[in-house]
């Protein structure tokens, strides 16, 4: 047991440690300054992060009537939430300019007012959405779904409206699961590569930035991107996860004890 | 319609293949309804449905002589204690209390307090509900039930939870809570003991269907059907033919009354009395029998008797001491006649 896990955990940690260890803190710093390269890191942050809050304000309501009501195609609705963690990248990517391209369902009426999905930051947001919302969904959902029924229908035979006891009672015991969620759809965006590479080439994000460093100048030259967009990734994504599990959320860990 | 109390009528929801089927109920203000039923019957069902936490399929529920059958839940009035107490866990004790004042945009600390004080959890204020005690928590819910002023207080076994000095302790706060409340209260339980303990008025749920209710002695003292029967506290003796107004079972002859035909009789194990054999037995018709087995429970000890049929005496622990009883001995056994009850078959 010991020894095949010991196996993953290598394999897991001898690429990335080998990775990090590869560029020198010279050719980081050329890296860093190169403003392509901090731009694409900069939008990777920024589209993650608008996508974590997207998909979070239209993943917590679908999952609280996942967890909460019992309803026909209630599977059918959950496997179809799940579809995305089946579908390779690229091929989301593919159905998605479908839709979203120019001459899409979306994407057409969109361009009359002006709004392009295709090589858009829209794009790269609807792509990013696409793969991560599950992650929001189904985080939200399993939070919910360990709320005693019995300490919502408490809340509103004291005379407090659904939404009331929405937001005091259901959302503060679930925030945990929510923020969790909204932490693993941020770094399961940023680090999208196969969708929005289709769906918006352009402007290119840090994944995409790193590809195309490879292609043009190859293995060293993509290498210290790589390690700055590691080194930002594991950080904020760290950051994050600390406040999600640890003193943000104290007391409801001692909960589970 | 009452104008002031709780009115019930053809009440129905469904679970499932379940069915909660055409109750019928009223409860007085400042009267308790204990609904008594074995698990599984439909009692948290139906507090579910009067408090709005379940559609109805069927009936109408009035209180005050307001319809509330179709009215969501917070728009009913009613306080609700849970047998979990299902406090908010985020909430200190005093958030928990002052929830459903804050939920109508009110703020009344001195109303808090007074109800935090009549409970006894003043000085538990700013504890987290996970730092209770069972019976703590249950004391805080009932404060919490309370301090919106409801029309209608609903108990959904509250005390079952909890461990039996705690019960026995939380029994005599609901007891003198009833009392004074000028509300309807229902409280829920499956415990015989707590259901006269508390009861004005009994209602017997079995498998969904109301089997009887009304006055709690009166429904103890003439249950209708064998399963009520049985739930109050009453044994079988056996099952026989009236004839000529009297019924044989075994060796045992008793007054059938009016009950003619197949009958079901039974008899209040406490009211069995022991004798020593020969001496001045008491009047009712006695049997001798020996004494098969005696089990011992606090404060109660039962005694099987092996007459035909068999009887099981309850008795004070000290009146084996004072009969010298012991398994082998045989006693003169007699039931007097306000301990038997006989059912028709047509009830059972």
């Amino acid at each position: 047991m010991w020894v095949l896990g010991g196996l993953l955990i290598a394999f897991i940690l001898v690429p990335v440690v080998r990775l990090a260890t590869t560029s020198s803190l010279g050719s980081l710093t050329h890296a860093a300054e190169n403003a392509q390269i901090r731009d694409a890191i900069q939008l990777s942050l920024q589209d993650a992060a608008i996508t974590a809050a997207i998909a979070t304000v239209v993943g917590v309501p679908l999952a609280y009537v996942l967890a909460r009501r019992r309803f026909r195609g209630r599977n059918f609705v959950q496997a179809i939430v799940d579809l995305p963690l089946a579908v390779p990248h690229t091929v989301a990517g593919i159905a998605l300019l479908f839709v979203f391209g120019r001459t899409g369902w979306v994407g057409g009426p969109a361009s009359h007012v002006g709004i392009s999905f295709y090589g858009s930051q829209w794009g790269i947001v609807t792509a990013m959405l696409f793969v991560s919302a599950p992650f929001a969904v189904n985080s939200a959902r399993v939070a919910l779904e360990a709320i005693d029924p019995n300490i919502e229908r408490a809340a509103r035979s004291l005379g407090a409206s659904p939404s009331f006891s929405f937001r005091h009672v259901t959302l503060p015991l679930a925030a945990r699961g929510v923020i969790t969620g909204a932490v693993l759809v941020y770094a399961r965006s940023i680090s999208e590569f196969g969708a929005v590479v289709i769906l918006a080439f352009y402007p290119v994000t840090a994944p995409v930035e790193v590809y195309n460093l490879f292609l043009q100048s190859g293995l060293t030259e993509s290498a210290s991107a790589a390690v700055l967009l590691l080194f930002v990734s594991l950080a904020t994504f760290l950051v994050l996860r600390t406040l999600a599990s640890g003193w943000l959320f104290a007391g409801a860990e001692r909960e589970r004890a | 319609m009452p104008e002031s109390g709780l009115l019930i009528r053809g009440l129905t929801t469904r679970a499932g293949s379940f069915e909660l089927k055409d109750i019928d109920l009223e409860v007085a203000a400042d009267k308790a309804l204990v609904v008594l039923g074995p698990s599984g019957a439909g009692k948290t069902m139906l507090l579910h449905t009067i408090a709005g936490f379940r559609q109805a399929a069927g009936g109408q529920v009035y209180l005050n002589g307001r319809e509330l059958t179709r009215l969501a839940p917070e728009h009913r009035g009613i306080g609700f204690v849970f047998q979990d107490a299902a406090l908010f866990p985020h909430l200190s004790a005093r958030e928990n209390v002052a929830f459903g004042l804050r939920a109508r945009g009110e703020s009344r600390p001195d109303r808090v307090e007074e109800l935090m004080t009549r409970f006894g959890v003043s000085g538990l204020a700013e504890r987290s509900p996970r730092s209770l005690s069972g019976g703590e928590r249950q004391r805080v819910a009932l404060a919490r039930a309370l301090a919106f002023e409801p029309d209608l207080l609903l108990l959904d076994e509250p005390l079952s939870a909890l461990d039996q000095p705690t019960r026995e302790e939380l029994r005599s706060v609901i007891q003198d809570l009833v009392s004074g409340l000028g509300i309807p209260v229902i409280h829920v339980t499956h415990d015989r003991d707590e259901a006269f303990s508390l009861a004005d008025d009994l209602a017997v749920i079995v498998a969904g269907k109301l089997r009887q209710s009304g006055d709690a002695h009166r429904v103890a003292a003439a249950p209708g059907d064998a399963v009520v029967a049985r739930l109050l506290g009453w044994a079988e003796l056996g099952r026989g033919k009236a004839t000529g107004g009297k019924v044989v079972i075994g060796e045992v002859s008793l007054d059938a009354g009016d009950h003619t035909g197949a009958v079901r009789v039974f008899y209040r194990p406490e009211e069995v009395l022991l004798a020593a054999v020969g001496s001045s037995s008491p009047a009712p018709p006695s049997v001798t029998a020996r004494v098969q087995r005696i089990t011992r429970t606090f404060p109660l000890a039962r005694v099987l008797l092996g007459s035909d049929p068999p009887v099981t005496a309850l008795m004070l622990r000290r009146e084996i001491e004072r009969f010298d009883l012991a398994v082998g001995k045989t006693m003169e056994v007699a039931m007097p006649a306000d301990a038997v009850w006989i059912i028709g078959s047509a009830q059972n």
